[in-house]
């Protein structure tokens, strides 16, 4: 014990490269099991607060009395802020106990469903994402001149984005799966309900559901998550109209600010992005018109590199979208998709959710990066 | 100073330790897919074999540009995911029909394989080819 920073190093060192070579940011069920309830006291020797989640490695004696290094993780630095916590919520020297799930591979980490400080009986460094509340009254939503809905804030008013998807998993509608916020189902016998797969896609999934869905190229490899999982994810998105050159961009809060550009001049679904003509693209090719009150989308050209649902149903090539977006007031965006793709389903199918406007906020801006559990 | 070197250079070879390859999650059985068949006295023992899935069918070709040995009657059966292929062409001695029969391994991984027997009316031998 020399060299306690040594020490240090060399515990977050073997720690990350043990985590990155399994999982990088992942589905917690991915690399914690909720079988396997861990309590711990310990003293607190580093802070890591960094993306995709924060850590807290903590010294704890155990019943020999041997002091082991243990890292407690917790939710993503914006997040955590979100929710008040900072980089000196705790200090190297505070005593924690932490009560959590532990890792699947057995190394010394834990997810923390909660962590108290002992001097204060305080928890610390937890989140409880909460809705904008509901007006009272429904708002109509807002219009361009011409009386054509804005996907957008009001000119003038405060920014805004729209998050807090209501389902937060894809299944195709009617069907009632068990499943958590990541996608991993409560039961893998139900894999044949979400929805109409055909036989080696439906092995592919439960394959992907029995890994615990860790192989999730979006938090393994940071691959952007195209398809109606952009408009699943945590940070949400955010719509750029720019009518003058007829195209709508959506930010993606949790898509490594990524951008999808959805053209509205008419032009056809091929030779639209220069220079990547003829390579199918994470987010496709979108190309819309407006029914009505609804921007409909259809996408094609996407590739087969990135997983477009959270919990791991296949695509391939041969994917299309259809999406309908109708802003039904000032606070809600409905989101309505039918997937085609005969390459792994059987037939065409739909699902749809709502989002909610967040006002006078930003987009979160989420950065991903591989190689950190 | 020395003790910070020696923290950045730990975490550097940390972080590229768990270095992930990137991915392909269509059907696992589409791309390109090199590795060696034999022994053999009519062919080479590297092979490149090219798949690719229309939604119905598995298609492909066996060392495109040199020998063009199309693929035909290619199934995956997910249970095991056993693969079973056949390809058909000719040498001097007459036509040469190949059935291939392996199974996929490390299916969720980007550099899969496909290892199992391959034979032929004159030979046969084990083969083994990675998805590039």
């Amino acid at each position: 014990m020399r060299h306690p920073k040594f020490v240090a190093a060399g515990t977050l060192a073997l720690l990350l490269a043990v985590a990155a070579s399994t999982t990088a940011h992942h589905a917690i069920s991915a690399k914690f099991d909720s079988k396997k309830p861990t309590t711990l006291t310990g003293v607190v020797t580093l802070v890591d607060w960094r993306n995709p989640h924060v850590h807290v490695f903590f010294n704890v004696r155990d019943a020999k009395g041997t002091t082991l290094n243990w890292a407690v993780e917790a939710e993503s630095p914006i997040d955590l802020q979100e929710g008040g916590w900072s980089a000196d919520t705790l200090q190297p020297g505070d005593t924690i106990t932490v009560q959590g799930i532990a890792a699947r591979d057995g190394s010394r980490q834990v997810w923390g469903n909660s962590i108290v400080v002992k001097a204060t009986g305080r928890r610390v460094l937890y989140v409880t994402p909460t809705p904008p509340p509901t007006p009272l009254q429904a708002r109509p939503a807002p219009r361009w001149p011409d009386k054509q809905p804005r996907l957008g804030p009001i000119p003038g008013g405060a920014q805004g984005y729209w998050g807090f998807p209501t389902s937060t998993v894809l299944m195709e509608a009617g069907s009632n799966v068990k499943m958590d916020q990541w996608g991993l189902l409560a039961n893998v016998a139900d894999a044949p309900k979400v929805a109409p797969m055909q036989p080696w896609a439906q092995a592919l999934y439960i394959n992907r559901q029995n890994r615990f869905l860790q192989d999730d190229p979006t938090y393994l490899n940071c691959k952007p998550p195209g398809g109606p999982r952009q408009f699943q994810l945590r940070y949400g998105v955010q719509f750029v109209e720019d009518r003058e050159r007829q195209r709508i961009f959506v930010l993606i809060g949790g898509g490594n600010s990524n951008y999808r550009i959805i053209y509205t001049d008419g032009r056809s679904h091929a030779g639209q992005v220069g220079g990547d003509d003829d390579n199918p693209l994470y987010y496709g090719r979108s190309v819309a018109k407006w029914e009505s009150d609804a921007l409909v989308v259809d996408t094609r050209g996407f590739n087969e590199d990135f997983w477009f649902t959270n919990g791991g149903l296949p695509h391939t090539e041969q994917l299309r979208l259809v999406e309908r977006f109708t802003r039904t007031d000032f606070d809600t965006l409905k989101y309505d998709v039918t997937i085609e793709d005969p390459g792994a389903y059987t037939r065409s199918w739909s699902s749809g959710w709502t989002l909610r406007w967040v006002a006078g906020e930003e987009l979160p801006r989420h950065l991903c990066q591989e190689n950190r559990p | 100073m020395r003790r910070s070197i020696v923290f950045a250079f730990v975490l550097i070879a940390a972080s590229l330790a768990g270095a992930p390859a990137g991915a392909q999650e269509g059907h696992p059985l589409k791309g390109s897919w090199i590795g060696t068949w034999g022994p053999s006295k009519v062919h080479s023992p590297d092979i490149l074999v090219i798949l690719n899935w229309d939604g119905k069918t598995i298609s492909g070709m066996i060392n495109p540009g040199t020998d063009d040995i199309p693929i035909k009657n290619a199934t995956l059966n997910p249970e095991g995911w056993v693969v079973h292929f056949e390809a058909e062409t000719k040498d001097k001695a007459g036509p040469l029909n190949y059935v291939f029969d392996g199974k996929i391994d490390g299916l969720a991984f980007h550099n899969r394989s496909v290892a199992g027997t391959w034979k032929s009316q004159r030979e046969s031998g084990q083969f083994k080819i990675q998805r590039q």
